[in-house]
């Protein structure tokens, strides 16, 4: 029960950052969607061609947009001693890795999930495959949310070269484009494509906590 | 087999083996030349571009086999404490980096007469690039950390997390339908390659080792005293 209060205090407590700091998730969004206008002016007005590489640029640019935070995933309650605080007070480094992860995949991830439909009309995506759209990011989100994670906290102590952490992200999340893009575009093969990507969830799941702990214990140690 | 993880013992042993390497990888790469631009036959259909084999293949093996070695010097020193695992990973990266970009560069000179392009989106291909970039990024770890402790830990975290990779491009022609040909010589079958086109593979997949090896002492060696002049 103890535990329980602490974790809602913890969500509480992200939920009041987020909220002063609500443009930046803002801006986020607009990245995304002036990214959209941006490749459809370069690829040109024409609707078969951009419903037929709609679903892969609508991943593509959700992918990068979603990078473009993660700096701030532990930088901020590293610098201010804020991790080591809530560290102290009963949670271990892979409970914190975890409880991060999930208030990323609230906070950052949610409002992309609520800007997809407009995304796909912009798109020329059918109404029949927003279903698989949103399955899919849902899934795929909180993958990256995991290897956000795990990227970010490999970088806290990286004063020099800021964007390992988001290449480092770009590279793992391949197979999840691969699936993600499998599931919206062939329909039929949609149960074994959506076993793959939850396995692939599993995974990433369970090696967060391990990674991303042992991680932010080194930064703190050697901080 | 202390040298293997003990920096002062790897120092008396690697003075005592470089030279006879250097001189066995000079010799063996004299021979394996000899044989695989001169004595060995042509292919039936691809010709004389069947020569590129030679670098591409024993570049591809310890490209894999760098990261293999790497993967398990991480587990030793992260599980085991054994700092000469950071060592090794450290001077090792770059040599494995320079096999996949042999192995891309000589495939892709294949490719050209052969496939009629220089790439294709195809798996095997595309896992190899990844692993170039996932040696690339671990170089790139290596100078971009402040804090010594910090960066070796991190690096062998992200070696074990990018060894998901390697079953990858193992298996890939398996598991997809590539355009590139599956494992020609396997443990388990008779290869089935013909054994005058065996014989300079081999020696030059030795030379390859050979040259591997004397690098990485070398590699091994600098990193070692750089670190004590760090330390003192």
């Amino acid at each position: 029960m103890k535990l329980l209060t602490k974790i809602i205090f913890f969500l509480y407590r992200e939920y009041k950052l987020n909220l002063s700091g609500v443009q930046d998730i803002l801006t986020n969004i607009i990245f995304f969607f002036v990214s959209i206008f941006i490749f459809i002016f370069s690829i040109g007005p024409d609707k078969e061609t951009i419903s037929l590489i709609g679903v892969g640029i609508l991943w593509t640019l959700l992918l990068l947009s979603s990078t473009l935070s993660l700096r701030k995933f532990y930088q901020d309650d590293f610098e201010n001693g804020n991790l080591l605080i809530i560290h102290l007070n009963g949670f271990s480094y892979g409970f914190i890795a975890i409880l991060k992860t999930l208030s990323h995949f609230i906070f950052v991830q949610i409002p992309f999930l609520l800007s997809i439909p407009i995304a796909c009309i912009l798109l020329n995506i059918s109404n029949e495959k927003l279903i698989y759209v949103f399955i899919s990011f849902t899934i795929g989100s909180l993958i990256l949310s995991c290897l956000g994670s795990i990227s970010s906290s490999m970088n806290l102590m990286n004063q020099r070269n800021y964007l390992l952490g988001s290449v480092i992200v770009m590279i793992f999340s391949v197979p999840i484009i691969i699936f993600s893009v499998g599931i919206i575009n062939l329909e039929e093969n949609f149960n074994s494509l959506t076993n793959i990507l939850f396995g692939i969830l599993l995974i990433v799941f369970a090696i967060n906590p391990w990674a991303s702990g042992l991680c932010l214990k080194l930064s703190l140690e050697n901080s | 087999m202390k040298f293997l993880v003990n920096p002062s013992k790897f120092n008396e042993i690697a003075d005592y083996i470089f030279k006879p390497i250097l001189i066995l990888s000079i010799v063996l790469f004299a021979l394996g030349l000899l044989f695989a631009l001169y004595l060995s036959p042509d292919d039936y259909q691809q010709g004389s571009t069947v020569r590129i084999m030679y670098v591409h293949v024993p570049s591809a093996w310890l490209s894999l086999l760098t990261y293999a070695i790497m993967t398990l010097y991480s587990i030793a020193a992260l599980a085991f404490r054994i700092p000469f695992g950071f060592i090794f990973n450290t001077a090792v990266a770059p040599i494995g980096a320079v096999f996949t970009l042999i192995c891309i560069i000589s495939g892709s000179l294949w490719g050209k007469p052969m496939w009629g392009t220089w790439w294709v989106w195809d798996a095997r291909l595309t896992s190899v690039a990844i692993l170039f970039v996932i040696y690339l990024i671990i170089i790139f770890m290596n100078f971009s950390f402040e804090n010594r402790v910090v960066r070796e830990k991190v690096v062998a975290i992200f070696i074990l997390v990018g060894s998901v990779n390697l079953p990858i491009v193992k298996f890939s022609v398996d598991w997809w339908n590539t355009l590139h040909q599956p494992a020609t010589i396997s443990k388990l079958s008779k290869p089935s390659i013909d054994p005058s086109m065996m014989t300079p593979l081999i020696i030059m997949t030795f030379a390859f080792i050979m040259v591997g090896i004397a690098i990485a002492i070398l590699r091994i060696k600098t990193e070692i005293i750089s670190r004590k002049s760090y330390l003192s």
